[in-house]
């Protein structure tokens, strides 16, 4: 298709391109300005006097971050979390969408059970009894809560449900002829030839791990266990509260943390933009793989 | 596996998460249901204020807690490792255990949901709100025989220091309820700080008219009253929450007869809310004349209170309406950053050729103490309260420090002395014109100020001890200034009942509503005629059903 | 449910063949994913009942005095029902639309730029945000658009007065909306160059011979060769137009701009977590609950109808 481009279509890639690079620019400049900031003096940082370089370069901010124990401290807690979840996770969802993705003349009952888990996508109890059952069940203010609620997450099961469905069958056959059963067949067959959409899965149940905040908050019964991001987000919350007490107004002596709160928020974002554009490959291969978001 | 079993399986797992979801409702309410009445407390229990528990004694509480108020404390100490706790162990065997600590903007949430799954603490500090719900639902524990059995000589004077009126506020049907925690009300009183070396750098007096507390305003917002070049502070510290607890706008719509959130008289004696009048309407657009001169922080409706102090200790920001205590918290701060800052007190400007008449509330609650129903030592927690009041006598005083780990913010319940800083207040003057060397007064709070004083005017104290002096004893500063007040003019809210019914209800709607509409017509993105609608619409969504409550309430009391 | 179980007569097991396996494996394998599901989304489904109830804690559900619908008139009569409800309709629609948009014409833009590591870069950058969680973003933006971010200075040396994007109620649900698609779009824009790559090239090479340009190339073959795939991510997005975004919401609003940006789930989050009022929280949440399903099953119907798509 190497033809001589026309005058018209020079014009074109020279506006596609400047669209393209401001695009390009949006999604990276605004953690090169984040970048900028922590980087900067504090008093520079709060006059606004900061765009994309520092301004009176520091490095302050992070090196009194390093002894902020809060801040290692939770990050602990969300690389706990992202290990434990991520197995419970994938164990489940490889578990259920296995025998869910028989047919319904192998598996009778399986209409059955993929409405049992379908429906609770769209219906939930609410926040305050799905504290109850938490509660109850004495997951509270334990790891447990962030994980073992949410372990099934039924979209990544539909997900997988669905490519082991597209997988041919004529495998199954054979395996089943050799007198394997279930087990061997979902771990030597199917896992084997589903790794394009397991990597996704593993990689979105990460992400979704090291993402998650709000539920810290709700389970967590003090910040020693919040998870980095549910940290973070007491940063950076305008809080909503009503009123305010004697102990509190004793307590806001802190100043000068503009820097600090960048930094921090900065080193949240860090873990993610340095290993995703390795991983990218592979959310592009899962996503185009027959799936759509959820 | 047929089709029964099947069948079998989903009913026995959707019987049992029923079973499990009822256990979740039911299983944190013990003996609330089946204690009818009142039990009296086992008769082996010494009363003695401090008797000792032969076996552990456990309160639960909760808390959402900042840091510690003194920057001495040690950086590891939490509110569970707090010094006090220990003590308290150890001279009355009574053991704290927090169900959780969050932090202080995590609470309302954290308590919320530990309310709907009745997860409650033995022991918890709440408003009246929350206590009227309390109250209504039956949750709280008698402590009239607690109370008057083991609170100690000194803890009852300070509860019933005004005559029991505080306290009969929190009886039911001869049941007490609460205990409740409160401080004389002129501490609520409202004066205003300035800057002192900054009039002084730009040749202005202390503004006695609202006219010219503007001038100063512009002054220091336009003419670089720091000197740095750089057209970097403003004039009037402020911040989101415009009627609150400091640096906020109180003071502001007092000078101009206005007296948002609060219940005054009206000329025939009725209860009207101060937010509904057309003075509040006047001073709101005032105060938007300043933010549009740029006499206001421009984003203070997004700044909580740790924002503006953050200016008024970076010396951003040189006047700031208020209460008596600032020496003490953040001004001293300030004094740290910035050697040459000085703070000068004053009474609210006049205005229209009035004095600025500040409010005073019938009452100032600091904290409402309850126990939650079917607890078994509801005396215990009497006895916490003794023991704080104990260990600020002055033979723990040189073990009960901050240094030491002992973080009073973090202990519950602390009742005080209502008038220990009126005390305070002349005992130290009359030791400091007498030139005595030592103070003789069972009040902490005169032993400290007086030792405090001492090295301050000796010129060798440092700012904390300024703090002390400029906030408690100088007779130009906080309290010198606010005691004042009480011989000049000054307007009372009226309202100290516990919440009405339409307040329960209604009354964190209304006061968003206000919030919202305030801010808005300050920053002019609402034009002040919509103040009449919202006046309108206040009273339609039960502002009128707490206006005649409350004035039912005001003549049967 | 167990209706789908009787459709077929109750066989006894049959000795197992060399061919038919056992059910019974399959059975248990489901167990640990039946069991997390029964107790941590169906057990919180029986709190439902405090909507029809005057729920107070200490009675718990079974004591607790049943009210019928009078929870719902409750919410209904909420002087911010309808302000709300418009909120989250108009907040929600306007994301869909846009998040379907932006991301199509990113598609079709970068469709016609040759090289592939310009193409790889490109996508990388635009991916990011996705991955971030929106207390990062949140972070971010608050720092962009306040008075003295980048943004503002921006305007300020074009000389215009600062803007407080965050507390003006026209700006807000801009910057909602803008940050909702800036942080999605990488995804749909993937979707679609991946359907675009699966036209076949025979039909382009046939349009040039007939003397098409590339814009009629782009209208003639390529839209309508990706029309599936956007038909079905609108219809499935259909199911989400009452979720207008809770956490990005809740991490960014304030009272200033309640009037445009509280939605729903943030006013239902207020109404339970803040003011205890549980049983109309809970009624709210239901309502939302209950439309969602239906707006679900509709979608889910419509892209089994047009474009064949199943979802399991």
């Amino acid at each position: 298709m190497h033809i001589k481009p026309s005058p018209s279509r020079v014009v074109f890639n020279i506006i596609n391109g400047i669209l393209l690079t401001i695009v390009t620019l949006l999604g990276v400049i605004p953690f090169i300005h984040l970048l900028a900031v922590s980087l900067s003096s504090n008093s520079a940082a709060v006059a606004g006097q900061v765009s994309l370089w520092p301004v009176e370069f520091t490095w302050d901010a992070y090196i009194y971050l390093s002894q902020k124990v809060e801040f290692f401290r939770s990050l602990w807690v969300s690389v706990q979390r992202v290990f434990i979840g991520t197995i419970l996770s994938m164990l489940l969802v490889i578990l259920t969408a296995y025998p869910l993705s028989r047919e319904t003349t192998v598996f009778k009952q399986r209409t059955a059970y993929v409405w049992f888990f379908v429906i609770t996508m769209f219906f939930g109890g609410g926040l305050i009894p799905t504290y109850m059952v938490i509660r109850s069940t004495g997951l509270l203010d334990t790891i447990w809560a962030l994980v073992i609620p949410g372990a099934l997450n039924v979209w990544n099961m539909v997900m997988l449900l669905n490519f082991f469905r597209n997988t041919p069958k004529d495998l199954d056959e054979a395996a089943l002829m050799d007198g394997a059963g279930h087990l061997s067949l979902l771990f030597r067959i199917y896992l084997p030839i589903s790794l394009p959409a397991i990597a996704t899965i593993l990689l979105f149940t990460i992400i979704g791990h090291w993402n998650a905040w709000f539920d810290g908050i709700l389970y967590m019964n003090s910040p020693d266990n919040y998870p980095l991001q549910t940290y973070l987000s007491t940063l950076i919350s305008t809080s909503n509260r009503e009123s305010i007490s004697v102990d509190e107004l004793a307590s806001m002596a802190s100043y000068g943390e503009k820097t600090l709160r960048t930094a921090q928020i900065f080193m949240g974002a860090l873990p993610i933009m340095a290993v995703y554009p390795f991983l990218q490959q592979y959310f592009v291969k899962g996503i185009t793989v027959g799936s759509v978001k959820g | 596996m047929n089709k029964r079993t099947f069948k079998q399986l989903i009913v026995g797992t959707l019987l049992l998460s029923l079973a499990l979801s009822v256990i979740a409702g039911c299983a944190s309410k013990p003996d609330a249901s089946s204690d009818t009445g009142s039990k009296s407390i086992a008769s082996d229990i010494g009363t003695d204020p401090m008797w000792k528990y032969p076996e552990t004694v456990k309160v639960t509480q909760v808390i959402g807690h900042g840091k510690a108020e003194d920057p001495k404390t040690p950086s590891d100490i939490t509110p569970a490792t707090n010094a006090y706790y220990q003590k308290l162990k150890e001279m009355l065997n009574i053991e704290v255990e927090y169900l959780w600590m969050v932090p202080s903007d995590q609470y309302e949430q954290k308590f919320s949901l530990a309310v709907a799954s009745g997860d409650l603490p033995d022991l918890m500090t709440i408003g009246f709100e929350q206590y009227e719900k309390f109250k209504d639902e039956d949750q709280l524990e008698d402590l009239s025989e607690a109370y008057e059995k083991y609170a100690s000589p000194d803890l009852k004077a300070y509860v019933e220091a005004d005559g029991g009126k505080t306290l009969d506020m929190f009886r039911e049907d001869g049941k007490l309820l609460a205990l409740p925690s409160f401080e004389d009300p002129f501490m609520s009183a409202q004066i205003m700080w300035l800057r002192k070396d900054w009039l002084e750098k730009l040749n202005l007096e202390v503004p006695k008219t609202l006219e010219d507390l503007e001038k100063v305003a512009e002054a220091f917002t336009t003419q670089d009253p720091d000197g740095n070049g750089k057209a970097d502070t403003y004039g009037l510290a402020l911040h989101k929450d415009l009627i609150s607890w400091g640096f906020d706008a109180r003071g502001f719509f007092y000078t101009m007869g206005a007296y948002p959130k609060a219940w005054i008289k009206d000329k025939d004696g009725n209860l009207v809310a101060g937010e509904t009048k057309p003075e509040t309407k006047a001073a709101l657009e005032r105060l938007n004349q300043w933010y549009s001169k740029g006499l206001l922080d421009k984003e203070f409706a997004f700044k909580d209170m740790d924002k503006v102090v953050e200016d008024i200790v970076a010396g951003k920001v040189g006047i700031a309406f208020g209460e008596w205590w600032y020496p003490g918290w953040p001004l001293n701060m300030n004094r740290d950053q910035d050697p040459n800052a000085d703070w000068v007190a004053a009474v609210l400007p006049s205005f229209n050729g009035k004095e600025g008449e500040t409010l005073v509330p019938s009452q100032r609650m600091s904290r409402i103490y309850v126990v939650r129903k079917g607890y078994e030592h509801p005396e215990a927690v009497i006895k916490m309260a003794n023991f704080y009041t104990e260990m600020q006598k002055k033979e723990y005083a040189e073990d009960v420090k901050a240094e030491n780990g002992y973080v009073y913010n973090w202990y519950d319940p602390r009742v005080y002395n209502p008038y220990d800083f009126e005390q305070a207040f002349t005992e130290v003057n009359a030791a400091l014109d007498n030139k005595q060397e030592e103070i003789d007064s069972v009040n902490p709070t005169s032993v400290q100020a007086f030792k405090s004083s001492k090295k301050y005017l000796s010129g060798e104290g440092d700012n904390s001890d300024w703090g002390i002096y400029m906030r408690s004893i100088a007779k130009d500063g906080g309290w010198g200034i606010t005691r004042t007040l009480r011989d000049k003019a000054y307007v009372v809210d009226e309202f100290y009942g516990t919440a009405t019914e339409t307040m329960t209800e209604k009354k964190t709607s209304l006061n968003k509503m206000t919030d919202e509409l305030f801010t808005k017509i300050i920053m002019g993105s609402t034009p002040s005629s919509e103040f009449d609608k919202y006046v309108e619409s206040w009273k339609k969504l039960g502002g009128q059903d707490i206006t005649d409550e409350v004035n039912e309430w005001y003549k049967n009391k | 449910m167990s209706n789908t179980a009787q459709t077929q007569p109750a066989t006894v097991v049959k000795p197992r063949s060399s061919k038919r396996v056992s059910t019974f494996p399959l059975h248990l394998m489901l167990i640990p994913g039946v069991i997390v599901t029964l107790i941590y989304a169906y057990g919180p489904m029986f709190g439902l009942v405090m909507a029809f109830q005057k729920y107070v804690p200490t009675k718990g559900f079974l004591g607790s005095k049943w009210v019928g619908f009078k929870n719902f008139e409750y919410i209904f009569h909420m002087p911010d029902f309808y302000q709300v409800l418009w909120n989250t309709l108009i907040i929600a629609v306007l994301k869909i639309i846009f998040g379907l948009l932006v991301p199509l014409i990113l598609a079709l833009l970068l469709q016609e730029v040759a090289k592939n590591w310009i193409v790889r870069t490109i996508q990388t950058s635009v991916f990011l945000p996705y991955f971030l969680s929106w207390t990062i973003l949140a972070g971010v933006i608050f720092e962009i658009f306040s008075l003295n971010g980048p943004v503002n200075s921006l305007i300020a040396s074009m000389g215009s007065d600062p803007i407080m994007f965050m507390g003006d109620k026209n700006w807000f649900r801009g910057i909602l909306i803008g940050s909702d698609v800036w942080k999605g779009m990488g995804y749909n824009m993937i979707l679609y160059l991946a359907a675009i790559i699966g036209i076949n090239p025979n039909l382009y090479e046939a349009a040039e011979i007939d003397g098409a340009g590339r814009w009629k190339q782009v209208i003639h073959i390529t839209l309508p060769g990706i029309a599936p795939i956007i038909v079905l991510l609108a219809t499935l997005s259909l199911g989400s137009v009452l979720n207008a975004g809770f956490e990005q919401i809740l991490l960014l609003y304030n009272p200033l701009v309640y009037e445009s940006a509280d939605v729903i789930d943030t006013l239902v989050y207020r109404m339970g977590l803040i003011d205890q009022q549980f049983s109309p929280a809970a009624a709210f949440g239901l309502f939302k609950s209950v439309v969602s399903v239906v707006l679900v099953s509709i979608s889910y119907y419509m892209a089994y109808r047009f474009t064949n798509y199943r979802i399991f």
